[in-house]
């Protein structure tokens, strides 16, 4: 599956307009006060324009959209600081299902997932020992599951309690013995601690025969390299904010831009900028290459990423003076966000590690 | 530096710790130790607390009420005080307006209000900056004209931390139209009850509104509350700068963010293993050790310059300089050692003294403050305008 150029550059332009029109950081302000951490509307908005199908089968609607293409729309996520749950949902446990459901499996949950009428995220990481399954049966604790506040059902990544096999299991949000804890993350968006004491799951048995630790893996690095494509988007807009800033901006009786010191640290950003572009599009080419090239280029990518976002948005915290640490302007809200992007699928020094590792191997 | 004023330091320095531990009321120590949200009772509290134990105003003469504390001692406590958590010495009376009056007023002006500031019966903001006039003070725009045996201010402040609270607004404003950035500039005590002062809540990252925008529209200011002479007021805020630039709590907090971060990387167990016993992290925190390390020491030679009399002037730019970067890195990574509990928020609980969503107690107030504390390279003269400072005094740049 290789999205062509057209349609990446119609879903661009279209998430980019709708934006515009509907996503301000002003029109955004309703958005943060709604409990639920997201908007309803954009939310069928964006199952009207197919942003939520993006990963669907062209037989069933959608548009097989590879990491390029995915990497258009969560560009635009980041750098309008958009509050659904597409990376979680759309991205992530659609294509999990895509990955690891069986045809039935598919065929009841996919046209839910396409109109928005199901939130659908993965719970992945453990808070102590794996979640374990024996029979229909699922016990454990997943941490920090974004959107999970919100989720009707989620995928749980465990072990089956005979086999020690991986198994990604659905589990209704409603089930008996599900309990979650749900919190507001420093961006405004919605999170949970979810508890499992013997829920009923339905284990996902793909026709494929594609083990779940294998499709685990992959969905976990599609994850990945989305938020680098989601972490481009805000450098890009936090390099262009504060540069205009710079131009406008008066002390001393001339443009704060007109120092040196400055204008070289500017300079220093769009080096960092551009060095985020070129690893963004490294990391999505591995996507599609073989495993083993696979881990370096897209934990290097994430964990370089990482620190070079966090250096931007010092920076231009710093470069804005007070404002910038005023919720009155978007770059606080760009920090807030880096933070909890930070936090998802793997910080940055597992990721460091995990590039080290594949670097230094013999 | 004489042995005998170091051991006064090192005395004080296990005052403050005594106090802490049986002086210092729980409640207060237990909302500190969570870096939780204090209300203005908490800090007239906190306050008034320090002026008993003969501490708010130590660095004043003793004809005063102070003890003429030495910069040593002025260090020595400040910094202690941040090493414990405790809340910081609300320096706007203390440390900033109750020097200026002591040194540039009147008679009258001192018995109207010093006693009030040693004992924080009134509470005091600074109005310095202006939407136009941040690093480049001089730049300010606020008009006090002369009419009558009053001043008409008007103008806006901006970054007026507590204004909320305030009883009196220090204020920079010009009486000159005409003259040079520096030399129309005055010093003013404004009463916040005047009628055409309007405090508006500026929101920061965290959550919560500790500054304010303060508009003044015909505010009509007595003449007699004019510090000084009319035109002088540049000379004078150069004075306040100069105490406001003691950067003896920075080293403190860096000291204590360090702490933390040593603690939580312990507690927290990642794979099965702790922390700090991580290479990355081992690694990282090593390096901030080291790096508090030279803070500690630059710091302490700087201030035996200052108790010596053989400062530069750069001597505060200098540990600002350093204190604020580490203490900046080693929250980042103190946020990033609480995971998850490092992006849940809730500034509901901050405020009514519940828990965190997450993690252990103190994890919103780390938040909080991490998210404050980005402006700690900007307030009080940004790192820019440090380094400017130390390129033209030292450097002759």
């Amino acid at each position: 599956m290789k999205t062509d150029l057209e349609t990446i550059g119609m879903l661009r332009d279209s998430a980019a307009r709708y934006a515009d029109d509907n996503y301000s950081f002003h029109q955004r302000w309703a958005v943060l006060e709604q409990p639920e951490g997201y908007s309803r509307q954009a939310w069928s908005d964006f199952a009207e324009f197919g942003f939520l199908a993006l990963r669907l089968p062209e037989d069933d609607g959608g548009l097989d959209a590879d990491a390029v293409a995915i990497g258009a729309v969560m560009e635009i996520a980041g750098s309008r600081l958009l509050m659904e749950p597409l990376l979680a949902s759309a991205i992530v446990g659609t294509g999990l299902l895509l990955k690891q459901g069986s045809a039935a499996q598919k065929a009841a949950l996919l046209p839910a997932l396409a109109d928005g009428s199901l939130v659908l995220v993965l719970a992945d990481e453990d808070e102590a020992g794996p979640c374990v399954i024996d029979g229909n049966r699922i016990t454990g604790a997943k941490l920090g599951v974004l959107h999970g506040d919100i989720a009707g059902k989620f995928l749980v990544s465990a072990i089956d309690a005979a086999s020690g096999a991986a198994v990604v299991a659905l589990v209704d949000a409603d089930a008996a013995g599900v309990s979650r804890h749900n919190y507001k993350l420093v961006d405004g968006r919605g999170a949970t601690t979810l508890r499992l004491d013997a829920a009923v799951a339905e284990r996902l048995q793909p026709e494929s025969g594609q083990t779940a630790a294998v499709a685990l893996a992959e969905i976990r690095d599609e994850a990945t390299v989305a938020l680098c494509a989601e972490t481009l988007g805000i450098v890009k807009s936090l390099v262009h904010t504060t540069n205009e800033y710079l131009k406008v901006r008066k002390q001393f009786g001339k443009f704060i831009g007109s120092n040196q010191v400055l204008q070289h640290r500017m300079v220093d950003c769009l080096l960092l900028q551009e060095e985020v572009r070129a690893l963004t599009a490294a990391a999505q080419q591995a996507l599609a290459g073989p495993a083993e090239g696979r881990v370096r280029i897209v934990s290097g990518a994430r964990a370089y990423i990482a620190t070079a976002a966090r250096k931007v948005a010092n920076e231009a915290i710093q470069m804005h003076g007070g404002v910038g640490v005023t919720d009155e302007v978007d770059v606080s809200h760009y920090f807030r966000r880096l933070m909890v992007i930070a936090a998802l699928f793997g910080n940055r020094d597992a990721h460091f590690a995990r590039f080290v590792d594949a670097s230094l191997a013999a | 530096m004489s042995e005998q004023l170091r051991a006064r330091a090192e005395t004080l320095r296990q005052e403050v710790r005594d106090f802490y531990a049986t002086v210092m009321p729980a409640e207060l120590r237990d909302k500190a130790h969570r870096h939780q949200v204090l209300s203005k009772e908490d800090y007239v509290g906190w306050m008034r607390l320090l002026d008993k134990q003969g501490w708010s105003v130590a660095h004043w003469p003793e004809a005063l009420g102070g003890k003429g504390w030495s910069p040593l001692e002025r260090f020595a406590f400040e910094d202690e005080l941040a090493r414990l958590g405790c809340p910081w010495v609300i320096p706007f009376g203390v440390k900033y307006v109750g020097p200026v009056i002591y040194a540039f007023g009147t008679d009258a002006q001192k018995q109207r209000f010093l006693p009030g500031i040693k004992t924080t019966e009134e509470f005091w903001a600074q109005g310095y900056s202006e939407p136009g006039a941040g690093s480049d003070l001089a730049g300010l725009r606020t008009m006090a004209l002369k009419d009558g045996d009053h001043y008409v201010v008007n103008g806006q402040k901006v970054w007026t931390t507590y204004a909320q609270w305030a009883d009196w607004l220090f204020c920079l404003v010009r009486t000159d139209r005409d003259d040079k950035p520096q030399t129309g500039i005055s010093f003013l005590l404004i009463d916040m009850k005047s009628p055409g002062v309007t405090v508006k809540p500026i929101r920061t990252m965290d959550g919560f509104a500790h500054v304010n925008e303060v508009w003044l529209e015909d505010v009509k200011v007595p003449a007699e509350n004019l510090i000084g002479e009319e035109g002088k007021g540049w000379t004078y805020a150069k004075f306040l700068l100069k105490n406001e630039r003691t950067a003896g709590a920075i080293v403190g907090w860096a000291w204590h963010v360090l702490d933390r971060l040593k603690k939580h990387a312990r507690e927290t167990r990642v794979n099965g293993v702790a922390l700090i016993d991580q290479p990355l992290m081992r690694n990282r925190i090593g390096e901030y050790e080291l790096r508090f390390m030279a803070l500690e020491l630059a710091a302490y030679q700087a201030v035996t310059a200052m108790v010596d009399g053989t400062e530069n002037g750069s001597e505060a730019s200098l540990i600002k300089l350093r204190g604020t970067e580490l203490y900046q890195e080693v929250m980042e990574t103190l946020v990033e050692a609480l995971g998850h509990a490092g992006v849940a928020f809730d500034t509901e609980a901050l405020h009514s003294a519940g828990l965190p969503p997450l993690g252990p107690d103190d994890t919103g107030g780390i938040l909080k403050d991490h998210f404050y504390n980005r402006a700690a390279t900007i307030f009080g003269g940004s790192s820019e305008i440090q380094r400017n400072i130390v390129a033209k005094v030292v450097l002759g740049l």
